[in-house]
């Protein structure tokens, strides 16, 4: 990878951060949704570890490692809007607010709970997508080098060599 | 056979699992007692209302019945295996520990058979029928490391389980008729209905055949000898109080909805004719001691099915009045064989002989159990013969004829049985005759004493017994039955047919030269071309047809995706077969933005030819990644920005994923002929065919399916559209303006839940699976 191709992924991020950021705000009104969304913050992530290899992408955005636990909140914040009702005694997924009720205004961004369900989407995704990508950058036999190699991980990289061949 | 250790006679008596079923069981028989006198109850509580199914158990004269001897034998046959259980373990060498796969399904069997008892409803009935199956599936396997076994079990699965089926069917055929699962609804329509039609005879004879073959009836009789695989304590219970009774239990309970045809009672005469006559006979020519007492119960639960068949007010009350009795003896009869195995190890007849000396309690008991079986005065079995021969002459002299020789047969065959195992000189397997027998907890012949002695009291003080036989049939035929028994001493007809069947039982047990040759005759060309051999060429067809049909299906990825692309390519053009095709394909015209689209469906369409005709790893992932990124640009075209979007995101994930997997792959290399061809996977495959034309034919198949399907769809816009109409219409109601992610995250938001679910399971099993579950 040259000098350029690093400057450019670098220069890449925030704006495709931004982007994802504004589908998944604007899903409710415009094209895109929580799962766009995350596939764009993936593919951000993932053009960084092409470039710049997976140990120097996780040391330079240390958040990185939060990703499965990201999944499991989206998992759980999806979950808590979609069956709140529940506790009210109304059929799964009847959001807030209501037809005919006026949601609550903060700034122009308007609050309800498919768009939190959205974010929990959103969560879950590029949190799984950005932790697979961090297992398949670094296979288990590559790090391990050195110890005992495990006998379930050796197997998987001519398996996959096996399946790509037909 | 090893000496009974001290340490598990020990544990016998301290095992609380084994104590908490027995005396469950004996709890439930004393509820019985009280819930019978108290005059029973009814339960009624809807289950799944859309399919018209409700909870409803009634402990009316039936339920009493069966609940009585699947509690009250349960309890006697699990106070002997308190003490059985342990030492069979012990004699395996098997841990302590297999109990667990014993009595939880002993329990399970006895409360399902209670609930049997008191079902009416039809689907009730087949779940609960289903789960006795399942039940007797575990405990005739019990000793799985043994073949018969295994085969044991799986075979009284699948026939009886085939036989639930049938009776599904026949639920399902009245349901349509008369829009009910309810056996005393159905009961009271087919009555108003007079003459039964064939629908209705149909459904009859599939729930009469369900029924018929749990009880183990001729053809279908096989699977009981060998299920004799099973702990003495299992084959007991399962002959005289569960999986067997449940059969004759299913036709008292549906014998209104039988009765209404004339062809299925003849039909039932039949069999049960059959059954007696084929079960006796082989009974007689048995060794060993279980397969002795399979046969009888073949035999016996005949006479139950003649009884139905003979119908009416004396067929129905002395059914019931033959299957306490007939339980009773049967029950103490296997656990007679139990505990003779147990002190001596043999298990054939030929094996064993003159035990009186040493075990006079057993050989006592066990006389009186004898006794009750062929029908001998002051037992309870005298009374059940009675009523047998007063039904049958009443119907007809042949059939009164008949059953003073199946009388004669039983006669004959149980004391058989009693006679090999106590009198004659003493022999106990290999044993030298000085050589005393095991030593035996009592808890091996108190049970069959408490039956045995249940049985004499029975003969002296019958009220009770009669009282039960009078209300199950009076459940049986839906208006007030009783049942009348008495000792006469006088030449009546049912006492001189008494003293016939016991001088002709006697004659067959002193000359057996008579009627041997005959009945192993009969016995071995069972074995040859019986209903047995029937089955095994048939699970063997069936077997080599499914292994065939996985060979095909998983060889290799080629084959794999043939075997969905080919059968849903094939359903697809029968349907287009099938259904009318005028103007179902018009061809549109093109014009505007259409020329776009149609510029980039040819280029997808060259792509995709170069994906099937190239080698190059890395070329296949770039047309691929043509073919997906212009189908995105497809949906942009077509207006559909939501779907675009979302295709081509995913699209360059999947082709970065797979040149991540391209580098894994060695570089620049090309598959081998053979690795063309398909066979990489089994290099010795004998037959080489060409797949040159096979895949491409799959392909075009599939592919033309998928195009007339299309093309279909398109040249007459559905109706189905008012859906998505009715979804635009309401999206500003949920505060929305994209109607794409409003589906999404409100309509349809349960069906996202589960997707993005999906996705979370799919991640952490391959963090599961890549790093033993550190998930960073």
């Amino acid at each position: 990878m040259s000098v350029l191709t690093e400057a450019i992924a670098r220069l890449l991020l925030a704006p495709a951060l931004m982007v994802a950021g504004a589908i998944l705000v604007k899903g409710y009104v415009d094209v895109g949704d929580g799962f766009s969304a995350a596939v764009i913050v993936t593919l951000a992530v993932a053009l960084q570890y092409l470039v710049l290899g997976a140990r120097r992408t996780e040391e330079e955005i240390p958040l990185l490692r939060f990703a499965p636990r990201a999944a499991i909140a989206g998992l759980l914040i999806a979950l808590a809007s979609g069956f709140f009702p529940l506790l009210f005694g109304d059929p799964l997924f009847s959001h807030e607010p209501g037809p005919g009720k006026r949601p609550i205004h903060v700034g122009r961004l308007e609050l309800m709970t498919p768009v939190l369900f959205d974010v929990g989407v959103f969560l879950l995704v590029a949190g799984a997508l950005i932790a697979l990508i961090h297992h398949l950058a670094e296979p288990p036999e590559l790090e391990e080098e050195g110890h005992p190699a495990p006998a379930a991980a050796s197997p998987a990289a001519p398996a996959a060599r096996e399946e790509a061949s037909r | 056979m090893p000496a009974p250790t001290t340490r598990s006679s020990a544990h016998a008596q301290r095992d609380p699992l084994a104590w908490t079923v027995a005396l469950l069981a004996l709890g439930g028989f004393v509820a019985s007692i009280l819930l019978w006198q108290d005059g029973g109850f009814t339960l009624d509580e809807p289950w799944a209302q859309q399919l018209d199914l409700r909870l409803h158990f009634s402990f009316d004269g039936i339920g009493a019945l069966y609940a009585l001897l699947a509690t009250g034998i349960g309890a006697a046959v699990f106070t002997y295996a308190t003490a059985y259980l342990p030492l069979h373990l012990d004699h395996q060498r098997r841990p302590a520990r297999d109990r667990w796969r014993f009595w939880p399904w002993m329990g399970l069997f006895s409360l399902s058979m209670v609930g049997l008892a008191t079902a009416q409803d039809l689907v009730l009935l087949f779940v609960l029928f289903d789960l006795t199956a399942v039940c007797s599936y575990f405990l005739i396997g019990f000793d799985r490391q043994e073949r018969a076994s295994r085969v044991a079990a799986l075979m009284a699965l699948l026939v009886t389980g085939a036989g639930a089926v049938t009776m599904l069917i026949g639920a399902a055929i009245l349901y349509a008729d008369h829009g009910t699962f309810s056996i005393p609804e159905l009961a009271r329509a087919l009555h108003e209905q007079g003459p039964a039609s064939t629908t209705t005879t149909v459904a009859a004879a599939l729930i009469a055949a369900a029924a018929l073959i749990k009880s183990a009836q001729v053809p279908l009789h096989f699977w009981l000898p060998r299920a004799m695989a099973a702990p003495t304590p299992v084959s007991a219970y399962l002959h005289s109080a569960a999986m067997v009774a449940a059969g004759v239990l299913v036709i008292g309970r549906t014998y209104q909805l039988l009765e209404v045809s004339q062809t299925v009672t003849d039909g039932l005469l039949v069999v049960g004719l059959l059954s007696i006559a084929i079960g006796g006979a082989i009974s007689l020519t048995r060794d060993g001691f279980k397969q002795v007492l399979a046969y009888s119960t073949i035999s016996q639960y005949g006479y139950v099915v003649v009884l139905y068949g003979i119908g009416g007010r004396a067929g129905a009350g002395a059914a019931a009045f033959y299957v306490v009795a007939h339980a009773l003896a049967k029950s103490a009869l296997f656990l007679t064989a139990g505990t003779v195995t147990m002190a001596t190890g043999a298990r054939k007849l030929s094996q064993v002989g003159g035990l009186w000396r040493e075990l006079p309690l057993l050989a006592a008991v066990s006389a009186i159990a004898a006794a009750t079986l062929s029908a001998l005065p002051l037992t309870v079995g005298f009374f059940k013969d009675e009523l047998f021969f007063h039904a049958a002459a009443d119907h007809s002299t042949a059939l009164g004829i008949l059953s003073v020789v199946a009388a004669g047969l039983t006669f004959a065959y149980t004391w058989r049985f009693w006679t090999r195992l106590f009198l004659g000189p003493r022999r106990a397997c290999d044993r030298a005759p000085s050589q005393p027998l095991d030593r035996l907890p009592l808890l091996l012949t108190l049970p069959i004493a408490a039956l045995s002695l249940l049985a004499i009291t029975g003969g002296i003080w019958s009220a009770p017994f009669v009282q039960l036989a009078g209300d199950a049939a009076t459940a049986t035929l839906g208006h007030h039955a009783e049942v009348h028994v008495a000792y006469r001493l006088a030449a009546s007809t049912e006492n001189l047919m008494a003293l016939g069947a016991w001088a002709l039982g006697a004659l067959l047990l002193a000359a057996p030269a008579l009627w041997r040759p005959a009945a192993l005759a009969l016995a071995h060309a069972g074995e040859r071309v019986g209903p047995a051999r029937v089955y095994e060429s048939g699970l063997n067809f069936l077997n080599h047809l499914s292994t065939a049909f996985h060979d095909v299906e998983v060889r290799d990825l080629r084959s794999r995706v043939a075997a969905v692309l080919l059968p849903g390519g094939i359903l697809v053009l029968l349907g287009f077969i099938a259904t009318p095709t005028a103007g179902a394909f018009t061809v549109g015209s093109v014009s505007g933005t259409d020329l776009l689209v149609v510029a980039m469906l040819a280029l997808v369409a060259v792509a995709a030819i170069v994906v099937t005709t190239t080698h190059e790893h890395v070329s296949i992932v770039l047309a691929l990644a043509v073919v997906g990124l212009g189908l995105a640009t497809v949906y942009a075209l077509l207006g559909a920005p939501d779907v675009a979007l979302v295709a081509m995101l995913v699209e360059t994930v999947v082709t970065l994923v797979f040149l991540a997997i391209v580098a894994y792959a060695p570089r620049g290399e090309r598959p081998t002929r053979r690795e063309l061809e398909g066979h990489a996977s089994r290099p010795h495959r004998r037959a080489h065919r060409s797949r040159r034309w096979r895949d491409p034919l799959i392909g075009a198949i599939a592919g033309g399916a998928a195009f007339l399907v299309v093309w279909a769809s398109l040249s007459r816009p559905a109706a189905t559209e008012r859906v998505v109409d009715q979804q635009i219409e309401l999206t500003p109601a949920a505060h929305g303006k994209d109607v794409v992610t409003v589906i999404l995250a409100d309509f349809r938001g349960l069906d996202t839940m589960v997707e993005i679910t999906v996705i979370a399971v799919a991640v952490f099993g391959v963090i599961a699976l890549l790093r033993r579950g550190r998930s960073w």
